[in-house]
């Protein structure tokens, strides 16, 4: 718990801290909890309900856990050209999720993003911090594999 | 003794995406690798090559194209020289894809350790803050005002002007702000930069917060490219620490220092006033201008906001090869522009080259035809905010001034290459979706608008010959257009008016 009020501080001195202490809780805790929150309220002087305002804005910070591998798979136009539609729909196929959920073994989230600056070697697909250009089904399983 | 072997293994995200790390991880490991010296290099910039390994021996730098290859079965440094040498290894900078660019903000991308603090200033790198800081400010600004330089985030406003606007305000404190959130799809010339030449981006921020008189920096970095964060990171301190960032820079009395800020995955926080919003620890939402950021921005003091490719234009342009930037082109598209080739192209990549030059020209000289060897149907050009052109418009230039005669933009940059199995009217249904998922929801026309406009689409993607769907699309994009607060929304019906214009009976019947 201190850890948590430690991580927080040493963003409240720093000009619009709230985001890069938002980033540091959801990396530390993978989530930002309610316990979280009344802390970030806290220590920047905010209600509750303008750090929930700020974090619900953004897609990199989630109420609830992430799988602990997060998929992201591209679906901007470059890699629409190169049939990321039917890359997406295989993995949903696969893992038996709709996108922007999680398996039930707490294993595998999957998500969308637009763009990863990979846009010359598409399909892209994002797997925790790791970029797969030209990626596939086969590809993105394999890394799995290999991480597991 | 002999100079080592010098083996160059590229660390940057497309080369790594397609095997770099695997290859680095198996050759570091090889027996006899002690007497080499592994260099891991920024990316050259064609993709399609990636990833691309050289060798130089005795002064002759080769490479090769390892996609797909199986490093793994070689013990020793000498069998892996012999296969490299089996692969008819070529020096990059003689293929027309390099060569025909005109490389002047991207001269040294590829080259060696994009933290390599010695390689960058012997490459002509800090020379030219280095004389700024003996120049007055209103020299520097002058000088890039008559360069003809405009912002290369999508807005292509002149640099010059921006800076001046900054510069007469009377405030004890501004703020330059790096916009480094490069949302649009089809688009990694930012990236390139910040992972192959930082130096270049933080000498480009230092001299224009010299010459505006800012004392703080922010660069709004997006989340999703994790490994530009780890090389502006370093960069940032191995600047500090040679006194090219921080207290009296370079004996000088100007003061600088840069802060890396992170988005947490808003395409609309690319748009200026959101990013400010984001950076003071806010919901991304657009404010409405007046007032400029130039006079009331960053936390209410002046700020000087520029994407990155503009910011690394700043020290070329100083350092003498300004009259070959300024001599390209002409107007608002004057100097080279990175033009970013993607999409199902063959041969992908950054093509750095003057704006005068016609959408059939850069297909046929730099990225040939599709990846999937069927025909070109649709070019998107200038990101989701941007048009498309069909496959009888190749004759369409690409300088700033051509493409907004056509309600088309250069944007950032980028050219995304169909196939003729796209559909045209998915196209326009994801311009209207992607709105909708990204408005920040502050102005109606765009939050409900692009909800209303998928509706709309996917009505005539069922019947494709109602006149009242398609009167109602067309009054619903004006509308966008005219009330919208940022470009999100106004520019949102750009795409979707080009598939009516260009694509004849794709999303409504004529």
């Amino acid at each position: 718990m201190k850890k948590l009020k430690e991580t927080i501080k040493s963003f409240t001195e720093i000009e619009g801290g709230l985001m890069p202490a938002l980033h540091a809780v959801q990396e530390q805790e993978g989530h930002i909890s309610k316990n979280a929150i009344s802390e970030l309220a806290h220590a920047f002087n905010y209600s509750k309900a303008e750090v929930l305002d700020v974090l619900t804005y953004y897609d990199d910070f989630t109420l609830e856990p992430s799988g602990e591998h997060v998929i992201r798979v591209c679906g901007a136009e470059a890699c629409q050209s190169l049939k990321s539609k039917e890359l997406t729909d295989l993995l949903t196929d696969h893992f038996g999720l709709n996108l922007g959920e999680t398996t039930s073994d707490s294993k595998i989230t999957l998500k969308e993003v637009f763009c990863l600056g990979n846009c010359a070697l598409g399909p892209s697909v994002m797997i925790n911090q790791t970029v797969i250009g030209e990626a596939d089904k086969d590809k993105v399983l394999s890394f799995l594999d290999n991480i597991e | 003794m002999n100079t080592p072997i010098k083996i160059y293994i590229p660390n940057e995200t497309a080369s790594n995406s397609v095997g770099a790390i695997e290859a680095h991880r198996t050759i570091s490991r090889l027996k006899g690798i002690e007497e080499a010296r592994i260099i891991r290099n920024g990316s050259w910039g064609a993709f399609w090559l990636e990833p691309f390994i050289e060798v130089e021996k005795e002064g002759h730098r080769k490479g090769v194209c390892y996609k797909s290859v199986d490093l793994s079965t070689f013990n020793t440094i000498d069998d892996f020289l012999k296969d490299f040498e089996s692969r008819q290894p070529f020096d990059i900078r003689e293929i027309d894809f390099i060569k025909k660019q005109k490389r002047i903000v991207f001269s040294r991308i590829g080259m060696d350790d994009p933290l390599d603090i010695s390689f960058y200033q012997n490459s002509g790198g800090y020379s030219a803050l280095k004389n700024a800081l003996n120049l007055d400010q209103q020299t520097i600004i002058d000088k890039i005002k008559k360069s003809g330089l405009t912002g290369r985030g999508g807005a292509a406003f002149p640099t010059g002007i921006k800076m001046q606007t900054v510069s007469d305000q009377d405030n004890s404190l501004k703020y330059l702000a790096c916009n480094a959130d490069e949302g649009d799809g089809g688009t990694f010339s930012d990236r390139l930069i910040m992972e192959s030449d930082p130096f270049a981006l933080i000498e480009g921020m230092t001299i224009a917060a010299f010459a505006v008189g800012a004392s703080k920096g922010f660069i709004y970095l997006r989340s999703e490219y994790p490994l530009a964060k780890t090389y502006l990171t370093r960069a940032i301190e191995i600047a500090r620490k040679n006194n090219f960032l921080g207290k009296n820079i370079q004996s000088s009395d100007f003061d600088f220092d840069i802060d890396l800020r992170i988005g947490a995955g808003s395409y609309v926080c690319g748009e200026e006033t959101a990013m400010m919003e984001s950076i003071e620890g806010r919901r991304g939402l657009v404010r409405s201008k007046p007032p400029l950021p130039a006079i009331n921005g960053l936390f209410d003091r002046p700020t000087l906001i520029n994407n990155v490719v503009t910011l690394a234009t700043i020290p070329p342009l100083l350092n003498g090869s300004h009259s070959d930037f300024s001599d390209l082109g002409s107007g608002k598209s004057t100097g080279t522009m990175p033009f970013q080739l993607c999409g199902n192209i063959q041969q992908s990549g950054l093509v750095e080259t003057g704006f005068d030059i016609t959408i059939g020209e850069i297909i046929e000289n730099y990225g040939k035809g599709t990846k999937t060897g069927m025909p070109i149907h649709a070019i998107q050009i200038g990101g989701p905010l941007g048009i498309y052109l069909s496959s009888k418009m190749m004759s369409t230039k690409l300088t700033i001034e051509s493409l907004q005669t056509i309600k088309g933009s250069v944007g950032h940059g980028g050219i995304v290459i169909f196939d003729d199995t796209v559909d045209m009217s998915e196209q326009a249904k994801f311009a209207m979706e992607f709105c909708a998922k990204e408005s920040c929801g502050k102005c109606t026309p765009c939050r409900i608008g692009s909800i209303r406009g998928v509706e709309i689409i996917d009505r005539l993607q069922k019947n494709s010959s109602s006149k009242e769907d398609s009167i109602l699309l067309n009054e619903l994009c004006k509308t966008m257009e005219a009330t919208s607060l940022c470009a999100m929304g106004g520019m949102t019906p750009n795409p979707i008016y080009s598939i009516i214009n260009n694509f004849p009976n794709e999303l409504i019947d004529e």
